[in-house]
């Protein structure tokens, strides 16, 4: 027996021969086909050196993952097409580990592109977003496409003419999507869907004095203890900022907007954990003036505030476009059109807006038709979309450290980090690119 | 079908159609996967193939025959566990329990390979239709077909209520298949042992509780009974590590409590013969531990206990201050009540677990019974004057700190501080007088102990003791040194004393002898000679001397005697009988003084170094007084005390509670201008409260006699009363 290792496996795949070990097979885990197949249950005939196992299976792909589960490392073949790959990878229940090896940690600064996706929509997207394993769904008008991470693309999400206004999610089976209440319909409001069959799930109810009300639901945010926020517009001028529990989707707060301030029709929330408040913001051009101001549920207290009120109008480049809470640095961050990057601090309750002339990088030269500038911030780093590029800036003096240009399909309308992804939704065409860091290679 | 346009859309669904065609197909390969099933359930799995069932099942879900496939799997799963219903129902008495459980495990067993096989289905059909995964499905049916079946569902239940109460009647039974069937009802989710076990396991041990417990009520002592309800809660708590979900142990725990302990803890405490009060007299601190162990579990327990305890203390301290027979002697009656503070520690410390509630109860005890006697200022004076006279000869240093520490202790008790204040400076002044101080560390240690208790203040003039003393060594080395003739003759020691720092009262001093009278004037000009502007005033009340004498045989002595003894036995140097009134006269001595002194020379037996005519216990103003030249005594020195009374007779204390009485008013004065001087105005309920609580540290204040000083002050123009509101005060600047 000196020298016969005890754990060799022989598989014979769809007619061609393998020989591996029960080591390397462990990789795979207990919920796969072969964790299972090795499980003392199974009572697997042990093996000799000529008995051999037969998977009636493409072998192509059968190397390509043992492969996989020998290195950690996933190299494709021309001849295997990606599609089968992910097909077979799903018949073994190794699909996850496919997805890890495809692409490497998130880094603004290492990003590639990787794919570009023309959609069926003509144009104008609203909003594109990030899903937790690699996906994304593209809102369009009243529709909205899903897309898992090998990028196949699932039944898409009709909200039968009703203009949808953001989209989130809230695993990588659900969806919730805000939509515009049409007139004289009493529908509108907000959705929980499913991903994979592009079905409604539920609705969330708004009740005002325990009277269910029809609304428009605008900006979404999500918080940890899973909590839904959205801006509200009743239509009895109940306008103002409502939150939802994710798991039984009852309302459980409202929070209502007070004269001379802006809420209900808010571009953006986000949620500050540190802080325990929500960032709402409400921008030109959907109202005359700008309105920042981060709110405290618990004691139904607007604990900072900011607004453009009274400014001096005269310099246009002023008008703060996008707004994004950096919690570690207690500040706000703004930007205008220009794309020049300004700083709030979060600390001091008399705000005002220091803008930063280092990020100044379009003077001048604006493309024929602007999108408007959009932030995003992830672990550390600063994204802000202008034009056709997104611009990455890093460290604690917010330095420009890498632009990320594909150089056609028109300006960026939206983008969006998540699942080690980076979407960008370009608004002339109906195109939308992925970044990816690639994965570290052991060599 | 001819059409062409027809035809184009034609080709597109054939291809769909291919797909999903052969309706036998799945019906086939649904056969094949069901017969696995039912060899899995069978025992009889080694013939299959997991390769060929895994892609069977693949193929069916691949080819939208998910729905099938899942329903299949509950029917047949279903199906399977009517069966296993059946014979478990139909296994006799105590099988009961085993065939539950091996058919349990095989369940187990059989669900795990019915998932491996169906595992793309749980993936990917399960997930995007929501249905219930494979694994929780098996649990699901299992509950509903096994444990819910009505044959099984009351008597699954009763077996184990059974078990256990043959458990606690002391059976032996099968722990290991208990675990494993609670274990499975725990599996089958947190609601389900719930409900199927615990919430009427709790009430059934709540009937045995109520009953066993009331049962021992009426045939074990105190003792016993918590012996009993310990050894049952232990055996509850083992019983939850063994077989039950941990978090059961809150709720057995509490239903025993409830049960043992909360409903009959006014009968434990107050149990004739063998309560708490029994407990606390035979200092029995394994069951006041256990006491305090079991109670502290229930509430209101601890308060229950701490309540007696007080009550108890409270009832002993009032008889121990109030007693007349202890009130003889006040070192003994200190030395109770330090015993008593030892006694209750030990019991705090050993059975109650140091708990600061029943610290705090056993302190405010003693200080409610302590202040019940107004001579405990004084007798504890008296007791750290007997422990620094005599009583710490011998006694090492630590030893010395734990008794004044404890002194510490009992005065940290008294409300009336500067009566103990006045005391001590009265017994230190003595002591230090008399030198008769066992140690003089002893004296300063209990001195910063009372000044970080109470301050700079409080001790100052008792430090200033301490420094007279020491420059009055000094002062007479130089006297002596600046008057070498001095040699020859009576050796004089003066200690001057700081007016104000000793207890001296105005007395007039008496006629000395004439040597003595010149040596004192000689000590005047050198004291006054080398301080300028002091006035000396002599307290001859206060000294001592030791004078030779020689008796009728030539026997000669040295007699240690005061200084007003001196003064009259020096008169019988020059004359053998002098009648009371000569020496009255001659010594100027007042009268009481002269009475005791005379007393203490001529009727104490084998101290009579005088005689008197007639021979009688007291003293008569028409005495006469010889020399006793029969006088003998076996020791060359002999000590004459003066007959003192070592505790202060009636009109005495009346004094010195006069003095302290007039010497609060000065304070609580200063203490209403500082209040006032700082609040500018306030109510009279108000000062009363601030006024009482500064002055806490040092004595409690009357609240008549704080407004009676307010009133003087008023008088003085240091506050005025508000015009509007006559109840509030202003400060006047």
């Amino acid at each position: 027996m000196m020298g016969v290792q005890r754990d060799r496996v022989r598989f014979n795949v769809g007619g061609k021969t393998f020989e591996t070990t029960s080591t390397t097979l462990a990789n795979a885990g207990r919920n796969s086909f072969f964790g299972a197949l090795f499980d003392e249950n199974w009572n697997l005939q042990p093996m000799n050196s000529n008995s051999e196992l037969f998977i009636d299976r493409n072998p192509d792909c059968f190397a390509v993952l043992l492969d996989l589960l020998r290195t950690g490392e996933l190299y494709i073949p021309p001849n295997v097409p990606e599609k089968l790959l992910c097909r077979e990878a799903q018949f073994y229940g190794v699909l996850d580990h496919v997805r890890a090896a495809k692409w490497g940690q998130f880094d603004g600064n290492r990003l590639r592109l990787s794919r570009s996706i023309t959609g069926p929509a003509p144009g104008d997207g609203t909003a594109i977003r990030a899903g937790p394993d690699g996906g994304c769904c593209v809102a369009h008008g009243s529709m909205v496409h899903v897309y898992d991470w090998i990028m196949e693309e699932h039944p898409p999400i009709n909200l039968d003419f009703q203009r949808v206004n953001d989209a989130g999610w809230i695993d990588s089976e659900s969806i919730v999507i805000s939509a515009c209440e049409r007139l004289g319909t009493g529908d509108g409001g907000m959705g929980l869907f499913s991903s994979s069959a592009g079905e409604l799930r539920s609705k969330f109810q708004v009740s005002h004095g325990d009277q269910i009300k029809s609304y428009t639901a605008g900006a979404l945010a999500f918080s940890p203890d899973c909590k839904i926020f959205s801006s509200c517009k009743g239509r009895s001028n109940e306008y103002g900022v409502g939150v939802w529990d994710q798991i039984t989707g009852k309302q459980i707060d409202f929070f209502y907007e007070m004269p001379g301030w802006s809420l209900g029709d808010a571009d953006k929330l986000q949620w500050l954990n540190g802080y325990n408040c929500l960032l709402v913001a409400t921008l030109f051009p959907r109202k005359d003036n700008c309105y920042i101001s981060l709110l405290d549920f618990r004691e139904k207290n607007m604990v900072w505030s900011w607004s453009d009120i009274g400014a001096l109008t005269t310099f246009d480049e002023k008008r703060v476009r996008d707004a994004i809470a950096m919690e570690g640095s207690s500040s706000i961050c703004v930007v205008n059109e220009y794309e020049d990057l300004g700083f709030m601090d979060l600390r001091s309750a008399a705000a005002s807006v220091r803008w930063s002339s280092r990020s100044r990088l379009m003077s001048g030269k604006m493309s024929d038709e602007p999108c408007f500038p959009k932030l995003a911030l992830h672990e550390g780093q600063l994204f802000s979309s202008m034009s056709d590029c997104i611009s990455v800036f890093s460290g604690s003096d917010w330095v420009l450290t890498s632009r990320l240009r594909r150089g056609f399909g028109g300006s960026i309308c939206d983008f969006s980090i998540g699942g080690d992804r980076l979407f960008a939704l370009h608004s002339e065409k109906n195109v939308f690119d992925i970044w990816e860091t690639p994965p570290t290679s052991v060599l | 079908m001819s059409n062409p346009q027809r035809k184009r859309n034609f080709q597109i669904e054939a291809f769909k159609h291919k797909v999903v065609v052969d309706p036998k197909y799945a019906d086939k390969t649904w056969k094949i996967l069901e017969h696995a099933i039912h060899e899995i359930y069978n025992h009889n799995a080694s013939g299959l193939s997991f390769e060929e069932l895994y892609r069977n099942a693949y193929n069916m879900v691949l080819h939208k025959y998910g729905e099938k496939l899942y329903t299949g799997l509950v029917a047949t799963m279903t199906a399977h566990l009517k069966d296993i219903s059946k014979s478990i129902e139909d296994a006799q008495g105590g099988l009961f329990l085993e065939e539950l459980n091996r058919k349990w495990n095989d369940h187990n067993k059989a669900l795990q390979m019915i998932r491996d096989i169906l595992m793309y289905m749980d993936r990917t059909f399960i997930q995007s239709t929501r249905k219930t995964p494979v694994h929780e499905l098996g649990l699901i049916l299992w509950r509903d077909n096994v444990i819910y079946s009505s044959k099984i569902r009351t008597r699954l239940l009763d077996t184990l209520l059974e078990l256990v109460l043959r458990e606690r009647t002391g059976e032996v039974i099968n722990r290991g298949l208990m675990r494993n069937i609670i274990k499975m009802l725990m599996d089958l989710g947190s609601s389900v042992y719930q409900e199927e076990f615990e919430q009427p396991f709790l009430e059934v041990s709540a009937e045995f509780y109520k009953g066993e417990s009331q049962k021992f009520i009426e045939c074990c002592d105190c003792g016993e009974y918590l012996k009993k309800a310990e050894r049952r809660l232990n055996e509850e708590m083992e019983r939850v590590t063994h077989y039950l979900d941990a978090k059961s142990e809150a709720k057995i725990t509490n239903v025993v409590e409830k049960e043992m302990i909360a409903n009959h803890m006014l009968a434990l405490v107050h149990m004739e013969n063998s309560g708490l009060v029994n407990m606390l007299l035979d200092d029995k601190y394994e069951d006041l531990g256990r006491m305090y162990n079991l109670f502290r579990r229930v509430s209101n327990g601890l308060s229950t206990v701490r309540d007696v305890m007080t009550s108890h203390i409270r009832e002993i301290g009032k008889q121990l201050v109030t007693d007349p027979e202890r009130l003889k002697d006040p070192v003994e009656f200190v030395q109770r009540l330090l015993d008593e503070k030892d006694k209750y520690d030990k019991i705090i410390s050993s059975a109650f677990n140091n708990d600061k509630t029943f610290q705090n109860a056993l302190n405010s005890s003693f200080e409610y019974f302590i202040n019940l006697n107004a001579r405990s200022p004084e007798f504890i004076s008296l007791f750290v004057d007997d422990k620094l006279r005599k009583g710490l000869k011998g006694v090492s240093e630590e030893d010395v700190e734990v008794i004044l520490d404890k002194v510490m202790m009992l005065f940290r008790y008294l409300q009336e501080k500067d009566v103990f204040e006045k005391y001590y400076k009265q017994h230190l002044a003595k002591r230090l007088l008399s030198g008769k101080t066992v140690s003089d560390d002893a004296e300063r240690s209990l001195i910063v102990k009372l000044k970080t208790e109470c301050g700079y203040q409080f001790t100052s003039k008792l430090e200033g003791m301490f420094t007279d003393m020491k420059t009055s060594q000094d002062t007479m080395q130089g006297f002596y040194a600046s008057h070498p003739e001095l040699g020859e003759g009576p050796t004089l020691t003066v200690q001057v004393l700081t007016t104000g720092s000793w207890p001296t009262q105005p007395s007039v001093t008496c006629n000395l002898p004439a040597e003595m009278s010149a040596l004192c004037e000689k000590f005047r000009s050198y004291y006054l000679g080398t301080h300028t502007g002091r006035r000396l005033s002599w307290q001859t009340n206060m000294g001592t001397a030791d004078i030779k004498a020689t008796f009728g045989k030539g026997q000669k002595h040295e007699l240690n005697v005061s200084t007003y003894q001196m003064c009259v036995l020096m008169l019988f140097n020059n004359s053998d009988r002098l009648s009371y009134k000569e020496i009255e006269q001659a010594t100027e001595i007042p009268a009481s003084d002269l009475k005791r002194c005379l007393q203490s020379l001529a009727c104490v037996k084998g101290k009579n170094v005088l005689r008197k005519e007639p021979m009688s216990k007291d003293i008569g103003e028409d005495d006469a007084f010889f020399v006793n030249d029969k006088f003998t005594s076996k020791f060359y020195k002999v000590k004459i005390g003066t007959v003192v009374a070592q505790k202060e007779s009636e009109p005495e204390k009346q004094e010195t509670r006069q003095r302290v009485e007039e010497d609060r008013k000065p304070q609580i004065e200063a203490a209403v201008v500082r209040i006032m001087k700082s609040r500018r105005v306030l109510d009279h309920n108000n000062i009363i409260m601030e006024v009482t609580k500064q002055l806490q540290s040092r004595f409690l204040a009357n609240p008549t006699e704080i407004k009676k000083r307010i009133e003087s002050l008023i008088e003085r123009d240091f506050l005025e009363r508000d015009n509007v509101d006559r109840k509030l005060y202003r400060y006047l600047a």
